[in-house]
């Protein structure tokens, strides 16, 4: 299949009407318009959740209008408000705030935040507010109403803008209606706007990233011809000519830092999980332990015997919070979300490309590169006395991965990579298994001795290992999520090869930021005392943490989760829960055609 | 971001009372009689006066917004407590 074919199916599936508020975005930017229409994207920020909020108190009161021979008829002036007519002729739907008519004459009057713009001592309404006038107009006049005026109020400073509908504007508007449909039809996403100043205000700035997506393009557009002939393989034809930035020119960081909700842990055996208005109430024995709001948290992560109700459980759904269910031991079964994203054309990309062999390997060799660059960046910070023929080994295997010819030998040079990384990994442990601090159930059995040893997981059999364990499985969680919430399916991948009931993608994505999260947050857990030795049990043969100690460790891996690093290519600073969304975003671009190679995470 | 703010309310009714203090434990705690300490996001900002005003009585009731500045890294600076203790919340996640 070809994205010839893609984009015929995408224009079908779109309905026959226009709504006006579509036309209005696209004037705003064409990117924003195609999220919305074409792909179902929606996002709020403040200035729609306002404009929502003001809209639905409208809303509410719902008048008809009379036809417009009654109007002439009757001569009275009349109010009707929240008033919905569509157009066969133009294929749009417009709603109508309010329409003041007087004998044949009807103006549409709109509800806007914000404030208009002074010209020549007038007032004078933006442009995507002008032509969202204009369409009202066209659908009033194909329904025999006589309109040749609207109006714009503006909330906040309480001030009517008039707008004539003269023959330019109409003509405008019907230029941008046409532009606006074969957009859709197309099947290509425009580019994203050049250091507009729109972008900020812009609800799906953090889907859209203009900034960033500019910045990798210019970045891949010398690489990107060699590699197409190189491979000479269908990949996607959707890529859009971008205009060149400055390669000096500035990635804005639009989106904050950090995301301001919080993930929820549960971990207490026996606990119950009710809610009450919008909180979760958690009870242990009939008792209310901790009251948490849901729009507060992310994620709920539920370890072991859990309940949680129906009403609890929809309510997450509802808004939008996954819940990750784990075994006592930390085994990651899977999530539960609500509806998910319907955008539906990234899947079939991801489904089209995992078939494509030369892709995939193209995608796991800079995985894999970018997971030793990783390791070995971790030995040289953290390392007591970084080993310097390991260091020089991982950089010949790093260099290695770039450029093997398949997925096997991919495979083997991880694994490779994996030994010499995890030999000398107890010298960035830097506390004694016995940490000297007074104990008083005696001293523990364990170690942290992590000398000789090596990844053992099923069980694992020693402390260093039981942290390792927990720490990738949180970690899958938290891509699986991640997958998810972008529109992948997790557990098709292009390294990782599907096997049931495994989160590939996620897995996929994972592997550079094994290191930098997952151990980094083992080894921050141990060396700042957070967990210690007695902190460990051993059943039969396998090692696993106590309650309290587990209860640490997430703290610990929320700590790591919550730094702030800086991007390699952008250059500004997000944690890593941003980031691990940043780069799932940017894997889609590369599925949907956007970019050209997909820019692994690794820091300096 | 969120800022933390002092929601502050007087009500001249009992069954209004009674819902204000309902609607604000879905987006904020319960500080002290009739104050609620919130995190807002301007969103929540937004949805929580679009809620109370819908519920009040304009010409009698009052709430009052006290805007404390960013919650990150805030600490304890801004409120002091003098009898019962005060604690903030400032961990990256919620562990039960
Ligand atoms: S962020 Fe900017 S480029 Fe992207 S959709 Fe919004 S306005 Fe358009």
């Amino acid at each position: 299949m070809n994205a010839g074919a893609a984009s015929e199916s995408s224009a079908d599936a779109l309905p026959d009407y226009l709504p006006a508020r579509m036309l209005n975005e696209f004037v705003y930017c064409p990117r924003l318009f195609y999220y919305e229409w074409v792909e179902g994207v929606f996002a709020q920020n403040r200035e729609t959740v306002e404009g929502g909020l003001r809209h639905a108190k409208l809303d509410a009161k719902h008048d008809d209008l009379p036809t417009s021979d009654e109007l002439q008829a009757s001569g009275e002036a009349i109010h009707s408000r929240s008033i919905t007519l569509s157009s066969d002729a133009y294929g749009l739907i417009a709603k109508m705030d309010l329409v003041e008519a007087e004998g044949g004459l009807v103006t549409p009057v709109d509800y806007k935040r914000g404030t208009p713009r002074v010209a020549d001592g007038k007032l004078v309404a933006w442009d995507t507010d002008r032509t969202q006038l204009a369409v009202q107009a066209l659908v009033l006049r194909d329904n025999g109403y006589q309109c040749d005026e609207g109006v714009i109020y503006y909330v906040t400073t309480k001030q009517r803008a008039r707008v004539a509908i003269d023959e330019t504007l109409v003509s405008q508007t019907l230029d941008a209606l046409r532009q606006a449909r074969e957009t859709a039809e197309s099947g290509r996403i425009p580019p994203p706007l050049v250091d507009s100043p729109k972008c900020p205000r812009c609800s799906l700035v953090g889907i859209c990233l203009p900034d960033e997506t500019q910045a990798c393009s210019t970045l891949d557009s010398s690489e990107q011809l060699s590699q197409r002939t190189l491979f000479d393989i269908d990949l996607p034809h959707r890529a859009v000519a971008y205009a060149r930035v400055d390669s000096d020119s500035e990635v804005r960081r639009l989106l904050p830092a950090r995301d301001d909700l919080r993930p929820l842990y549960l971990n207490t055996q026996g606990l119950r999980v009710g809610k009450s208005g919008n909180v979760l109430k958690v009870q242990e024995k009939d008792k209310t332990i901790q009251e948490v709001r849901i729009g507060e948290i992310c994620q709920l992560s539920l370890f072991g015997n859990i309940q949680l109700s129906t009403q609890a459980l929809q309510a997450l759904c509802e808004n939008e919070v996954p819940i990750a269910y784990f075994s006592m031991g930390g085994w990651f079964y899977g999530t539960t979300s609500g509806l998910g994203v319907k955008n539906i054309y990234l899947r079939r990309e991801q489904f089209r490309l995992a078939d494509v062999p030369g892709f995939c390997l193209r995608l796991a060799r800079a995985l894999v590169a970018g997971k030793i660059r990783n390791q070995r960046t971790m030995l040289q910070r953290n390392h007591v006395e970084p080993p310097d023929s390991a260091l020089k080994m991982m950089k010949c295997m790093q260099e290695e991965a770039e450029w093997t010819d398949s997925i096997d030998s991919l495979l083997g040079i991880e694994g490779n990579a994996a030994r010499i990384y995890f030999q000398h990994f107890a010298g960035m442990i830097k506390v004694d298994g016995e940490d000297g601090s007074p104990t008083t159930n005696g001293p523990s059995p364990f170690n942290f001795d992590f000398v000789n040893r090596n990844r053992n997981r099923r069980p694992p059999r020693d402390p260093v290992n039981a942290l390792l364990s927990l720490a990738y499985s949180v970690l899958a969680k938290d891509l699986t999520i991640v997958c998810h919430s972008v529109g992948f399916d997790p557990f098709l991948g292009f390294y990782h090869q599907p096997r049931f009931g495994r989160a590939a993608l996620a897995l996929d994505l994972l592997e550079p930021f094994r290191p930098l999260i997952a151990d980094s947050a083992v080894l921050s857990a141990i060396n700042t005392r957070m967990i210690t030795t007695r902190d460990f049990v051993q059943v039969g043969p396998s090692v696993s943490l106590k309650p309290e100690g587990r209860k640490s460790f997430f703290r610990a891996y929320e700590q790591r989760m919550d730094t702030l690093v800086t991007h390699p290519i952008f250059g500004y600073r997000v944690n890593y829960r941003r980031m691990l969304e940043i780069q799932a975003r940017l894997l889609a671009r590369v599925l949907t055609g956007e970019l050209g190679t997909y820019p692994v995470f690794t820091t300096r | 971001m969120r800022n933390t703010f002092l929601v502050c309310y007087d009500i001249r009714d009992d069954k209004r009372l009674r819902r204000v203090y309902k609607t604000m434990r879905d987006f904020g705690d319960h500080l002290q009689y009739s104050i609620f300490e919130c995190q807002f996001t301007p969103i929540d900002l937004a949805k929580c006066r679009h809620t109370l005003a819908e519920l009040i009585k304009h010409n009698e009731d009052q709430v009052l917004f006290v805007d404390l500045g960013p919650t990150a890294g805030r600490g304890e600076r801004v409120i002091t407590a003098l009898g019962q203790p005060y604690t903030s919340m400032d961990a990256p996640c919620y562990v039960v």
